[in-house]
């Protein structure tokens, strides 16, 4: 069964065709990469699923729902959390609060429960805690919790921003280049813990890298954009071998 | 396949500009039934409109030109055109006491632009380095906050140092306020003063002089370079601080002018003379979309004529012109953010 | 390379000393030595400014020099004196000679009284008197530039020796009384409570004037905290916040107040009503303007808070607020049929409602509602990717800002008996706008100080009264500059429970544990 399904999704920016008809079936319980040189619409892409740009074609399917026209928050709840090419904490909260935002459309109180501290808040919030330690514990930031997350160091922001992005428990999550300026044992060991937040906590991943060595490893599925066009998809044997990824992509002296 | 769901808030905004428009008409209906005015009084109506418009425009412009480079607002540029105007002033109080704007008017305006546009680029350039060069790259609301303040220190210090008091602009004897050509519209006369032609006049000067610096010059490709992106500018080689720089300083050149002729046009000056026409120059730049140079020019010339028009068109008090100008930057922005002449730009950061 | 930079100094600290003359600071501290250590004439206070000046310039030239030696550090003290003292001169002489031929400076510069300028030129004819603050300047350059060099000298020698720098609050923390109470939670409450107390017992022994400042301090402890939660915690930059404390008084005075409406209602009732109205128009005005990006908000505000003051001074609506006029008679708060609406009385109330504000804030900040808005501060788009609908959160803050607004401006035209369109000028905004930033955007706490320092300290150097909007105007750009988290900044949750058998703590490095400011 897709937890994702995208048809014919098009998205263009003046004259630019960002992302072309692109079609994608992901199945759940996968390991999805999208992979493609730099500007081949891998984050516009990501950016049309979570609701940031509205398509001007094509349709969005998550787990028999329609995303196209809803707004990022309800996306959100929907159950699909992402991360950010280049690390977007709230910088002046605390990693524990970090989690806890992430936790947001999973909690109810608003302002009467606040400002009247009553007793159903009080156990939402204790719960909330409980959890935010669990997930700290979980990415191993025991420690750094009451740290300002602009004070922690870049690893441990990585780690931080899927703590958070995890707070939501979402069925589907996004890895926009998790892996980026990481040097190779540290990578290696980010993409063990992603097989390992998917067989532990049984959710989707759909992640999307330049570097294609990166998800050899990790992956599923694998699907190839250039210039906004998906060029090839299948495991990630077929795709290395494939020639017009070859062309396009590995060509550069990789292959 | 194109599939487009026609959204509530889309169809909010249509209902409520539609309405809008219809009361608009139907006021104007209401004042053109009644002939409340004679085709003389539009006369002078469209015409103050576009000599103010002009002035809005060349304010506009120094917006235009630091949002397009910085995407700050400079929120001080209303004062920096009140430091002009009260350039200018000095001057001429010193060229009417010694009897030279008598003998050599030509000259003397000249020297009295000169002056309040030298002065206005001193305080622009000033302005950056002090205020907003150290905030490079902070969050946006540290800069805006800052401009804020630089508003406000520049307003009080030039109320303690000249007073509060509204002080008149002794225009040279050739160029007394209110008098000028006189047309016959409808059999009744319409004036045209030359004050007015000069600003008009000089302020088109300062728009094509503005175009030609920014297309035709070394200094208006570093310019559009650094608009367009920093990091891939200073790679290039141009000298980022240096352009930043001098776009605030030809920003104040523009304002300084402004402010002269703001002076020798409608005549009186003081402390708060700067925050009024920056407000509206402001949403001239705005409703002309903001970092776009032409856009700039027509937003001044339409809000100008806009405003003077709009209380006989609207049949509302004229104590209301200055609420007219805000309404229209709320419109704008909510119905058209980007403006009559802006683009929407290319990937926005989400 | 010591020349260039002393001219260059040199020249800023000209212009920066004849901007302080002409705004007439030089008097200003004159008056200010004159009233406070009753030094019999203001001159000492005028020279003492010119000196400090001079001694500014010298050591700002040194220390912007890279490569320094004392024969460079002289060449540069020598070089900014002499432009700064050419420069002062050179002004004076011009103002000095124009007063003498008879001509009152004042119909230009309003500062440049005969007694501004005899100050200076201390009864000395233009030219001596010109030279003579010259030499003075030169003299305190080289002073300054000295001076400079040898405390640099001292500091070098001092890390050569491998001894570092104490901060104040080190050295402070170092007496073990003042370690014992900052470290012990109970003192700090013992403190806070002494505090509280003097605070209830003040109105018995101040007088009328002081409680009336007091409670307008706290007026304007109850807008920042409006504010801070719009600014502080939701990052939405409102420059028209004044509309909404004016929509708190116009509805008091409008609803107890015998003209224009006749309505005379209980103080008790139309209190909430202002609060409500005032909510109402913050999710108003919101709807339009909160989707629109952070500069524009602020501008688009700023427009609104002007358009509602022309509207209340317009005739149009003259019939309905009482117009330029504004309204008088204002009804006071009766509690068990006795007038409680003066000063003394007032003080407790807006004691009161600080109080429930601060509880408000409080309790927001550290909800799922205020981490909500403070995401949206941080980044906007990532907020709303985890979940957050930030439309509605935006409402929220403005609504409760605009609440507070409500009630301290219900109780202001109260106490004012009074209310009109001069009660809400842009003034107000920034006024508020100003002790959130200069306390701390965010910072409880902060917002207080902020209100004390910007709000009651101008009463009490009332000889600052002219200058106290530039100062805010300074302090605004200075604050961004220097310490944009303000002087009390907001404190991080300590949330993480104490887990003994992990010891990552220790692991972690100590900067990284104490810095709490960052970019």
């Amino acid at each position: 069964m897709n937890i994702l399904e995208l048809h014919g999704v098009t998205k263009q920016f003046g004259g630019l065709v960002a992302v072309s008809a692109v079609d994608l079936e992901v199945p759940q319980g996968s390991i999805f990469s999208v992979i493609g040189p730099n500007g081949a619409g891998k984050t516009t892409l990501f950016n049309c699923i979570s609701g940031f740009y509205r398509p001007e074609a094509g349709r969005i399917i998550f787990d028999g729902v329609s995303l196209v026209g809803l707004r990022p928050d309800q996306i959100a709840a929907l159950g699909i959390a992402r991360t950010y090419q280049n690390i977007r904490l709230f910088g002046r909260m605390t990693a524990i609060e970090n989690i806890l935002v992430g936790q947001h459309s999973r909690l109810k109180s608003g302002l009467a429960g606040a400002l009247f501290r009553l007793p159903r808040t009080r156990r939402e919030e204790q719960e909330a805690l409980d959890k935010a330690h669990q997930l700290l514990d979980f990415v191993g930031l025991s420690g750094y919790g009451d740290m300002f997350a602009h004070n922690l160091p870049y690893g441990q922001q990585r780690r931080l921003e899927l703590a958070r992005a995890l707070a939501s428990e979402p069925r589907l999550l996004l890895l926009d280049e998790p892996a980026a300026g990481m040097n190779p044992r540290e990578t290696e060991e980010l993409m063990a813990f992603i097989r390992r937040i998917r067989d532990e906590l049984h959710l989707t991943i759909l992640l999307i890298e330049h570097d294609m060595r990166v998800v050899m490893g990790i992956s599923d599925i694998v699907a190839v954009l250039d210039f906004g066009e998906k060029i090839c998809e299948g495991t990630p044997q077929e795709v290395r071998c494939n020639p017009r990824v070859i062309e396009a992509y590995l060509g550069k002296g990789v292959a | 396949m194109k599939e487009r769901k026609v959204s509530l808030g889309l169809l909010l905004r249509l209902g409520i500009g539609l309405l809008v428009l219809a009361f608009f008409a139907y006021r104007f209906y209401g004042v053109l039934a009644r002939q409340a005015y004679g085709a003389e009084t539009w006369a002078r109506l469209a015409i103050s409109g576009l000599i103010i418009g002009s002035v809005y425009a060349v304010i506009a412009l120094g917006y235009t030109l630091v949002y397009g480079i910085l995407f700050m607002i400079n929120f001080a540029h209303g004062e920096v055109m009140m430091i002009g105007a009260f350039a200018g002033y000095f001057v001429l109080e010193a060229f009417a006491a010694s009897g030279f704007s008598a003998r050599q008017p030509v000259l003397a305006i000249l020297i009295t632009f000169l002056a309040g546009m030298t002065v206005s680029m001193l305080v622009g350039i000033s302005l950056e380095r002090i205020a907003y060069r150290p905030l490079r790259g902070a969050p946006r609301l540290v800069p805006l906050i800052s401009a804020i303040g630089a508003s406000i220190f520049l307003q009080n210090a030039a109320q303690l140092m000249f007073g509060s008091m509204r002080r008149t602009y002794s225009n040279p004897p050739a160029l007394e306020r209110n008098v000028g050509w006189v047309l016959d519209v409808a059999g009744k006369p319409v004036s045209i003063t030359y004050t007015g032609v000069l600003t008009f006049a000089f302020s088109v000067v300062l728009m094509i002089g503005l175009y030609l610096l920014v297309q035709r010059t070394r200094l208006g490709r570093a310019m559009r370079a650094v608009a367009e992106n920093k990091e891939a500018a200073a790679l290039m080689g141009v000298d980022v601080d240096r352009v930043i720089a001098n776009t605030f300083a030809i920003s104040g050149v523009l304002a300084g002018a402004a402010g002269v002729m703001w002076g020798l046009h409608n005549g009186i000056i003081y402390h708060y003379v700067g925050f009024i026409p920056g407000l509206k120059a402001f949403t001239a730049a705005v409703l002309g979309g903001i970092g776009n140079i032409p856009g700039a020019m027509l937003g001044g010339i339409v809000l100008g004529i806009a405003e003077s028009l709009a209380p006989a068109v609207l049949d509302m008090p004229f104590q209301l012109k200055d609420v007219l100008a805000f309404a229209v930057l709320v419109l704008v922005l909510i119905f058209r953010p980007t403006g009559i002449l802006g683009e929407v730009l290319a990937e926005e950061k989400v | 390379m010591g020349l260039r930079t002393g001219i260059r100094t040199g020249l800023i600290a000209a212009i920066v000393t004849i901007f302080l003359i002409l705004i007439g600071v030089h008097m200003l501290m004159g008056r200010l030595l004159q009233s406070w250590f009753y030094v019999p004439a203001h001159w000492p206070g005028v020279w003492l400014m010119v000196v400090l000046l001079g001694l500014w310039a010298g050591s700002r030239a040194v220390g912007q020099m890279k490569a320094r030696s004392w024969g460079n550090t002289l060449l540069a003290g020598a070089s900014a004196g002499i432009i700064q003292g050419a420069l002062v001169g050179a002004a004076l002489y011009l103002l000095a000679s124009i007063t003498q031929a008879g001509v009152d400076l004042r119909a230009w510069l309003t500062q440049m009284s005969q007694e501004s300028i005899a100050a200076l030129t201390l009864g000395l004819a233009p030219l001596p008197a010109a030279g003579f603050i010259g030499g003075v300047l030169l003299v305190s350059a080289v002073a300054g530039a000295a001076w400079r060099e040898w405390r640099l000298r001292v500091h070098a020698a001092r890390l050569a020796r491998g001894e570092r720098t104490v901060s104040l609050r080190e050295r402070l923390l170092e007496i073990p009384a003042v370690a014992q109470v900052s470290s012990n939670p109970l003192s700090r409450r013992v403190l806070m409570g002494v505090f509280m107390v003097l605070l209830l017992i003040a109105p018995f022994f101040l007088g009328q004037y002081w409680n009336y400042n007091l409670g307008t301090v706290g007026i304007y402890v109850i807008l920042g905290l409006g504010l801070n939660i719009v600014v502080g915690m939701a990052g939405l930059l409102d420059l028209g916040y004044v509309a909404f404390f004016a929509v708190g008084a116009y509805t008091m005075a409008l609803l107890t107040a015998p003209q224009p409406h006749h309505i005379q209602m209980s103080f008790w009732l139309a209190l909430p009503i202002g609060v409500l109205l005032a909510a109402i128009a913050g999710i108003l005005l919101g709807i339009p303007v909160l989707r629109m990006r952070g500069d524009y908000l602020a501008i688009v505000t700023l427009g609104f808070g002007e358009i509602i003051r022309i509207l209340s001074k317009s005739d149009v609506l003259t019939g309905f607020t009482g117009g330029p006029r504004g309204v008088r008679n204002v009804g006071h708060p009766v509690l068990f049929g006795k007038d409680i609406g003066n000063e003394f009385y007032f003080f407790y109330f807006i004691l009161i409602g600080v109080i429930l504000a601060i509880i408000i804030t409080r309790r927001l900040e550290h909800s799922r509602v205020g981490r909500a808005w403070r995401a949206m501060r941080e980044d906007e788009k990532v907020a709303q990717a985890m979940g957050i609908y930030t439309l509605k959160y935006k409402l929220m803050a403005f609504a409760m800002g605009a609440a507070m607004a409500g009630f301290s401006g219900a109780i202001f035209a109260s106490r004012n008996s009074f209310t009109g369109p001069e009660d809400f000028v842009l003034l107000v905004s920034i006024n508020v706008l100003a002790l959130v930033i200069v306390g701390g955007m965010g910072s409880i706490p902060g917002v207080i100080l902020g209100a004390f320092v910007l709000k009651g300290l101008p009463e009490i150097l009332r000889e600052l009264e002219d200058y106290r909007v530039l100062v805010f105007g300074a302090l605004l750009v200075v604050m961004m500059i220097v310490r944009p988290q303000g002087l009390w900044p907001a404190s991080r949750p300590q949330l993480e429970r104490p887990r003994p058998e992990e010891e990552a703590l220790e692991e972690a490095p100590a900067e990284l544990v104490e810095g709490e400011v960052g970019s």
